[in-house]
C-alpha cells in the first residue's frame, strides 16, 4: 500500500468517528412543491432529516373573523375560497349547517345538483393531483392527461355555475334558482343548462378513459413506484391521533368516509365504493386517490339519470336571519374532512364560525412523518398528502 | 332510488344520537347536550384532559377533528351583540370522532374570561398541538404543559387575540363596511335595499 492511500484510509476512520453537526436547510416559503406559500425548517444530519418544522400563515386570511361581520349569502362568497381547488364542495357544510339551525331542507334536485357538482370538484381536485404530484416527481407527461380532463370538468361546472373556481352557487335553502347567463337574468323556470346532462355522461366517460391512460403511465413505471413505494408511511392510528382525514386516512387502511355515514347530501341513494390502501405510503395515497375518481364518475353517471324534479330553492325568508343556536356540520371533500361549526345568535350573521379544514390537519402530522426521513423525499412525501396552503391558512 | 333520506329514519337517528351522548356523557362525566344532531358534552375545566384521555382511549373516539374556542361576551367590537347579556367566558370546544359509525362527540368546558388557562392536551392528541397554538394566538388562551406555544399564523411580534371579540377588524374601523346595503333585490316583493347588517 502505498502512503498516499494510507493517508487517505486513516482520514476516512477519523471522519465516521467524528461527531457531524445538525445543518439546517429551509425548504420554501416559496417552492413548487408547496402548492401555495409554506415554509419548512429542517433540522439535517446527512441526508436524514432529525427534525422538521413546518412554519404556516404566509396565507391566512383571517375567514373566521371575517364572517363574524358578514351575513349568510355574503359569506358564502369567500369561504369557496378556501380550499380553491375543490371551491363548490367548501360551500356545502356551510349551507347545510345554516340550514339546519332554520329547520329548512333543501328540495331534492337542490340536494341532488349539488351532490353532482361536489362530485365534479372532487374529479377536478384529484386530478390537479394526478398532475402535480407524478410532475413532482420527475414525470410530466401524466399533467397533460390530467389537466385536459380538469378543463372538461371544470367547463361543466363553469355551464352551470357561472364559476370555474368560486362557484359561489349555493344558497341557504338549495342552489341559484338561475343560470348565471347574465347579472340581471331572473328568468323563472330555468335551471340547469339544456344539454347539461348529456355532455356530462360523455365527459364521464372520457375521465374514466383517462383514468386508465394515467394508470398506464404512472402505474407501471418503476422510478415512480420506487419513490413512492414504502415510503412516507403512516399507521392509521396516528394518522387519526393527528386528525388526517380523507383519501391520506383511507390509505392508510381505515374505510371511513363521511359520505357513508352522515347525510349532509343524499349519498345513500347511490352505490359506490371506498378505496381503502394497505401499506399508507405514498403510493397508496396516489392510488386512492385514481380510484376515487372513478367512484366520483361512477355516482355521477347515477345522478344525472336519475335526477329528480323539484324546485331549486326551499321557501326562505327574503332577509335571512338563522335562529340562535349551534350545530357542527362536516363533510367529505376531496381532501378530507370540512366542516363548520356555526354559532348563532338569531342574528343576520354567525356569532361565531370556526372552520374546520382539511389540510391543516393533514399538514399539522408532517413533523411526525419527516422524522428520519430522507432529504429526497420530502417532496414526494409532501406532494402525496395533497394539500392546498389556503386550506391550510384559512 | 328515493330522492331523499328516509323521514322514519330521523327519529331512529335522533334517539342513536341521544344514547352516544348519554354514553359519552357518563364516561366523562359530563353533561350531555344534544343541538340539531350535533352532540355536546361539557365539562369542569379541572376534567379536560382526564376527559379526552377517555374519549380517546376507552370510547374509540380516536379521531381529532377540531379544537378552538368561543368567546362569549358583551363587549363587541365588531359583528353582533348577544341580545340578552351572556355569562362572559371562553368555551373551550374540542371535536373528537370515531372512525366507523361517525359519531362524533364535542367536549366543551369554560375558562375565565380575565385569565384563561388549561392543561395542553397535546401529548393525548397529538394533532391538538397546532390546533392549541391557534387557540392561543387567537384568544389568548394559555395551554399549561404545551410542548412549542408559539404562534401559528400570525407574525412573532403581533399584539392582540384578533378572535376575541373586543378585538376591533381594523379595515371597518378605516371604512364602513361596503355591504351594509344589501343590493342584490328580489323582484317578486321588490322591498327595495335591505339597510340591515350584521355588522357596523
Amino acid at each position: 500500500m502505498d502512503r498516499t492511500l494510507a493517508h487517505h484510509l486513516s482520514e476516512a476512520a477519523v471522519s465516521v468517528e467524528l461527531e457531524t453537526e445538525g445543518m439546517t436547510l429551509n425548504i420554501g416559503p416559496q417552492h413548487p412543491s408547496t402548492h401555495g406559500v409554506l415554509r419548512l425548517v429542517a433540522t439535517v444530519d446527512g441526508e436524514r432529516a432529525t427534525n422538521v418544522r413546518p412554519v404556516i400563515g404566509y396565507m391566512h386570511r383571517g375567514y373566521e373573523k371575517l364572517s363574524e361581520v358578514r351575513t349568510y349569502p355574503q359569506i358564502i362568497t369567500i369561504i369557496n375560497r378556501i380550499d380553491w381547488v375543490s371551491g363548490f364542495a367548501n360551500e356545502v357544510p356551510f349551507v347545510v349547517a345554516a340550514e339546519r339551525l332554520m329547520g329548512v331542507e333543501a328540495p331534492p334536485r337542490a340536494q341532488w345538483i349539488r351532490l353532482v357538482l361536489t362530485e365534479m370538484a372532487r374529479i377536478s381536485s384529484h386530478l390537479v393531483f394526478m398532475a402535480s404530484y407524478p410532475l413532482e416527481l420527475g414525470a410530466a407527461t401524466p399533467l397533460f392527461f390530467a389537466l385536459r380532463e380538469r378543463e372538461r370538468v371544470l367547463d361543466l361546472l363553469e355551464s352551470v355555475t357561472g364559476g370555474r373556481f368560486h362557484p359561489n352557487f349555493n344558497r341557504l335553502g338549495g342552489v341559484k334558482p338561475v343560470y348565471a347567463a347574465g347579472p340581471t337574468t331572473k328568468k323563472a323556470g330555468m335551471d340547469i343548462p339544456s344539454g347539461f346532462l348529456a355532455e356530462t355522461r360523455d365527459a364521464m366517460t372520457k375521465v374514466l378513459a383517462t383514468c386508465d391512460e394515467i394508470e398506464n403511465l404512472v402505474a407501471g413505471n418503476e422510478v415512480f413506484l420506487a419513490r413512492t413505494k414504502g415510503v412516507g408511511i403512516m399507521p392509521v392510528d396516528v394518522a387519526a391521533s393527528y386528525g388526517v382525514s380523507g383519501p391520506n386516512l383511507r390509505a392508510s387502511g381505515a374505510g371511513f368516509d363521511l359520505r357513508k355515514v352522515s347525510d349532509y347530501l343524499p349519498y345513500g341513494d347511490f352505490d359506490f365504493d371506498i378505496p381503502v390502501g394497505r401499506n399508507g405510503d405514498c403510493w397508496d395515497r396516489w392510488w386512492v386517490r385514481l380510484e376515487e375518481i372513478r367512484q366520483s364518475a361512477r355516482i355521477i353517471t347515477q345522478a344525472i339519470d336519475g335526477l329528480p324534479s323539484s324546485p331549486l330553492q326551499a321557501k326562505v325568508p327574503r332577509i335571512i336571519k338563522v335562529p340562535a343556536g349551534e350545530t357542527y356540520v362536516r363533510a367529505e371533500n376531496p381532501k378530507g374532512e370540512m366542516g363548520y361549526h356555526l354559532v348563532s345568535l338569531g342574528g343576520l350573521g354567525p356569532y361565531r364560525l370556526k372552520i374546520r379544514s382539511a389540510s391543516f390537519s393533514n399538514l399539522s402530522i408532517l413533523p411526525w412523518i419527516l422524522e428520519n426521513a430522507l432529504v429526497p423525499d420530502f417532496i414526494a412525501i409532501m406532494g402525496s398528502l395533497d394539500f392546498v396552503l389556503g386550506d391550510v391558512d384559512r | 332510488m328515493t330522492a331523499n333520506p328516509s323521514e322514519n329514519s330521523a327519529s331512529e337517528t335522533a334517539s342513536a344520537l341521544e344514547e352516544f351522548a348519554d354514553r359519552v356523557a357518563a364516561a366523562v362525566g359530563g353533561r350531555a347536550e344534544v343541538s340539531h344532531g350535533t352532540v355536546k358534552v361539557r365539562v369542569a375545566p379541572t376534567a379536560w384532559k382526564d376527559a379526552l384521555a377517555v374519549t380517546s382511549s376507552d370510547l374509540g373516539l380516536v379521531f381529532l377533528s377540531w379544537l378552538s374556542a368561543v368567546d362569549w361576551t358583551n363587549d363587541v367590537a365588531v359583528g353582533d351583540e348577544p341580545g340578552e347579556p351572556v355569562e362572559e367566558r371562553y368555551e373551550l370546544l374540542c371535536a373528537v370522532s370515531d372512525l366507523s359509525e361517525g359519531n362524533l362527540a364535542i367536549i366543551s368546558t369554560d375558562l375565565d374570561h380575565d385569565s384563561p388557562s388549561i392543561e395542553s392536551v397535546a401529548d393525548v392528541y397529538p394533532g391538538a398541538n397546532w390546533h392549541e397554538r391557534e387557540a392561543a394566538e387567537m384568544f389568548g388562551i394559555d395551554f399549561q404543559g404545551h410542548p412549542d406555544l408559539t404562534k401559528l399564523y400570525l407574525p412573532d411580534s403581533f399584539e392582540g387575540y384578533p378572535l376575541r371579540k373586543d378585538f376591533p377588524l381594523l379595515s371597518r374601523e378605516v371604512k364602513p363596511w361596503p355591504g351594509k346595503v344589501d343590493v342584490e333585490d328580489m323582484p317578486e316583493n321588490g322591498t327595495g335595499p335591505s339597510t340591515e347588517s350584521p355588522g357596523s
